[in-house]
C-alpha cells in the first residue's frame, strides 16, 4: 500500500510538531502550555491530513493528554517544577470523562431511537404520512422531499437520513425521463435537506456537540429546546430560501409527479412500543425548559427503555456509529487542556484583535468554517474552530447567555452548510454514488446553500437570536 | 478493489452482441465478459477469479454446442467456489425436465425466455448483482448507480459511514 505525499506530509508534520513545540520555548505561555500547543498542532494537522482514521487522532489526544498532562503524567513533577509550582494537573479521569460526556449520552440517546425507528420502518412511514400534503406538483414535491429529510436529519444521522430517502425515493424518481432536470432537483434535494436539518437539534449533527459542549465549558448551559428556538426557524428558512434557488437551476419539465411510497405502519406490540418511546423522548427534549430535566437525562430513557423492551438488541447496540462519539470526544478532551493551561489566552495574545470588531471576527470565523468545513470532517472544523473563537468572543459570563451563545452557535452551525465537495459531506458522497446528480450540479447547489446559509445565520445571529434568547 | 463481473454465455453471436448491447450501460460499475461456450465459460470464470475479481451474475443459454448451459450451470453449483454466482437461464428452448433440473441443482436465480422484452434483461441483471451483493454482505456504495435500490436497502444502512 502506498501512502500519498498528503498523508506521508501530515505523518511528519504532525509528529514532529507534537515531539518539537513542547521545548520551543514561546514567551510567555506555561510548559504544560506548550505540551497542549505541540498536541493541537498534532490533532489539527492530522485532522486535516487524515494518516489515521480522524476518531483514532481524537483518541490519541486523549491519551497523550494523559500521558503528558494529567495527574499521572510520566513528567508531572518537572512539570511542576518548571512552572513554579503553578500548574494544577487535571485527574486523569476528566479526560477519560470526556467520552461519556452529557452530550454524547445526548447522542446515544439519539442514535438509539434512530436505530429503532429504522428497524420498525418509522422513518419511511413518517415519510411517507409527510410527503401527502405536498401534492402532485413536481416542485412542491421537491420541497415535501426537502423538508422531510430534515425533519428526520434532525433527530437522526445525516447520512442514515440520506441514505434512507434516497432507497424510497430513488426507484420512483427513476421511471421519470433522464433529460428532465426534475431528477436532478430530487436528487438535490435530499442532501442538502439532510446537510441543513442536522443542524435543527443538538443531536442532529455531531458540530452542534461540539459547541454545547465548548459553551457548557465556559458555563453557558444551552437547553435541547434553546437550541432548537434558535435553530430551527433557521433551518425551515434555509430550506426554503435553498428551494426556490434550486427550482430556478432545475425546472422541471413534467407537469404533474406522483410519490407514492408504499406501506404501512407496523402494529406489532415492539413497534408500538418504539413509537411510544420514541414520542415521550422527543416530547421531553423538547419541553426541557419547561419541565427542567436536562436533555441528556431523557436520553437515559431511549437507552434503557428500547433494550428493556426489547425492541433494540446488543446487535444493534453495537451497530452505533462509536467512531463519532470519539471524535467529538476528542476535540472536548483537548478543550480542557487549552483552557487549563492558558493556551487558549495565549494565542489570543499573540494577534491584535482590537482592530477587529466582534462582528467581523464572527464574519472571518463564520467564512474560515466554511471554507474548511468543505474540505474536511464538518466536526473537526468545528472542532479546531470552536475553542479558539470561544476563547475569543465569548464574554465573561457575566455578558449573559446572549453574548456568549450567539458568535458560537453562529460558527458551530455554519460548517454545516459547507456542502460544495463530494467529500464535503458523506450525504453529499451517497446523493452522488447514486448517479442521479453530477459534480457539478452539487457544485453548484453547494455554493447557492452556503450564501444562502452564511447569510441567514449572520442575519439571525444579529437580529433575530438576541430578541430570542 | 476486486470488481465485479457480469458473465453472458451465448453460442449465436448475433444473440450474444444484443446481450451485450443491452447491458452496457452498467459497465461503468461493473464488468461485462462473454463466452460462446461451456468450455469458454469455465475458462473465463477460472480468469476472472485469478484476477481477483468476482462474477456475480451469469447469463447462460441452454442449446449449446457441447456441453448444454443447464449442464453447466448444474456443474458449477458442485464446485464452491461458483456457489454463490447467481444464475440466470437465458434460453427459448430448455424443456420442462432441463429447466427443473437447472431450478433444483443449480439453484437457477431466474428464468427468462427469448426473445426477452424491453428491459427486462437489464432489470434482472440489476435484480441478481445486488441479490449477489446481500448474500456476500458487499459494500454496495461504489454500486448504487446500478443496483435494485429495494433488495440493497438494508445493506446500504449496514455498509454506511457516519456522520464526520
Amino acid at each position: 500500500m502506498t501512502l500519498p505525499v498528503k498523508k506521508i506530509l501530515g505523518l511528519v508534520l504532525g509528529l514532529g510538531s507534537l515531539v518539537l513545540l513542547p521545548f520551543c520555548g514561546f514567551d510567555g505561555l506555561s510548559p504544560a502550555g506548550h505540551i497542549t500547543l505541540g498536541i493541537f498542532v498534532f490533532a489539527a494537522i492530522f485532522w486535516i491530513t487524515e494518516p489515521i482514521p480522524i476518531y483514532v487522532t481524537s483518541l490519541s489526544v486523549i491519551f497523550f493528554q494523559i500521558l503528558l498532562l494529567s495527574d499521572q503524567s510520566l513528567f508531572l513533577e518537572s512539570l511542576i517544577r518548571l512552572s513554579g509550582g503553578e500548574y494544577a494537573a487535571p485527574k486523569y479521569q476528566d479526560f477519560y470523562g470526556t467520552l461519556a460526556h452529557p452530550i454524547l449520552i445526548l447522542f446515544l440517546g439519539g442514535f438509539s431511537l434512530a436505530k429503532a425507528a429504522e428497524k420498525h420502518a418509522l422513518d419511511r412511514n413518517l415519510t411517507r404520512i409527510l410527503l401527502k400534503p405536498f401534492g402532485t406538483s413536481p416542485v412542491r414535491v421537491a420541497l415535501g422531499v426537502m423538508l422531510v429529510t430534515g425533519i428526520l436529519s434532525a433527530f437522526m444521522s445525516n447520512t442514515a437520513t440520506t441514505a434512507m430517502m434516497m432507497t424510497v425515493a430513488l426507484p420512483i424518481v427513476a421511471k421519470v425521463p433522464a433529460s428532465d432536470p426534475f431528477r436532478r432537483l430530487v436528487g438535490l434535494s435530499i442532501p442538502v435537506g439532510a446537510n441543513i436539518g442536522g443542524i435543527a437539534t443538538p443531536i442532529g449533527t455531531p458540530p452542534n456537540a461540539v459547541a454545547i459542549a465548548a459553551l457548557a465549558k465556559h458555563g453557558t448551559m444551552v437547553p435541547f429546546s434553546t437550541w432548537m428556538m434558535i435553530a430551527t426557524p433557521l433551518v425551515l428558512s434555509a430550506l426554503f430560501v435553498s428551494w426556490l434557488g434550486m427550482c430556478k437551476m432545475f425546472k422541471p419539465e413534467l407537469e404533474r409527479f406522483e410519490l407514492n411510497i408504499e406501506g404501512t405502519f407496523s402494529t406489532s406490540p415492539k413497534a408500538i412500543g418504539c413509537y411510544i418511546i420514541f414520542a415521550c423522548t422527543v416530547g421531553l427534549w423538547v419541553t426541557e425548559k419547561l419541565h427542567g430535566i436536562p436533555s441528556a437525562v431523557v436520553a437515559f430513557l431511549p437507552m434503557v427503555m428500547l433494550p428493556a423492551l426489547g425492541i433494540l438488541d446488543k446487535q444493534d447496540i453495537r451497530s452505533h456509529a462509536w467512531e463519532v462519539l470519539w471524535l467529538v470526544a476528542g476535540g472536548i478532551s483537548l478543550g480542557i487542556s487549552l483552557k487549563n493551561t492558558g493556551l487558549a489566552e495565549w494565542m489570543i495574545g499573540q494577534v491584535s484583535f482590537e482592530a477587529f470588531p466582534p462582528f467581523m471576527l464572527v464574519l472571518l470565523f463564520a467564512l474560515i468554517g466554511f471554507a474548511v468545513g468543505n474540505l474536511i470532517s464538518h466536526t473537526v472544523s468545528a472542532t479546531i474552530l470552536v475553542p479558539i473563537a470561544i476563547a475569543m468572543l465569548a464574554p465573561d459570563v457575566g455578558a449573559g447567555p446572549a453574548a456568549t451563545i450567539i458568535p458560537i452557535a453562529v460558527i458551530g452551525i455554519i460548517v454545516s452548510f459547507a456542502m460544495i465537495l463530494p467529500i464535503s459531506t458523506p450525504p453529499n458522497a451517497i446523493a452522488l454514488s447514486t448517479g442521479l446528480i453530477e459534480s457539478k450540479d452539487l457544485a453548484k447547489v453547494g455554493w447557492l446553500v452556503g450564501i444562502v446559509g452564511i447569510t441567514l445565520t449572520l442575519l439571525f445571529g444579529l437580529f433575530i437570536w438576541p430578541i430570542l434568547l | 478493489m476486486s470488481k465485479i463481473t457480469i458473465v453472458c454465455v451465448e453460442d449465436e453471436p448475433d444473440v450474444l452482441d444484443a446481450v451485450i448491447r443491452e447491458l452496457e450501460p452498467l459497465e461503468d460499475v461493473f464488468v461485462i465478459e462473454a463466452a460462446e461456450n461451456a468450455k469458454e465459460a469455465r475458462h473465463l470464470l477460472e480468469q476472472i477469479q485469478e484476477r481477483g475479481d468476482e462474477t456475480a451474475v451469469l447469463f447462460c443459454d441452454h442449446i449449446m454446442p457441447g456441453e448444454n448451459g443447464v449442464d453447466l450451470l448444474v456443474d458449477l453449483q458442485k464446485d464452491e467456489r461458483w456457489q454463490d454466482v447467481r444464475k440466470v437461464l437465458l434460453t427459448g428452448q430448455a424443456g420442462l425436465e432441463a429447466t427443473v433440473k437447472a431450478v433444483n441443482q443449480a439453484e437457477l436465480a431466474y428464468y427468462i425466455a427469448k426473445p426477452w422484452e424491453g428491459d427486462e434483461l437489464m432489470q434482472i441483471a440489476k435484480r441478481e448483482v445486488s441479490q449477489y451483493l446481500v448474500a456476500k454482505d458487499l459494500n454496495p456504495m461504489p454500486y448504487l448507480k446500478h443496483v435494485n435500490m429495494e433488495i440493497v436497502q438494508d445493506l446500504v444502512r449496514k455498509h454506511l459511514s457516519a456522520d464526520r
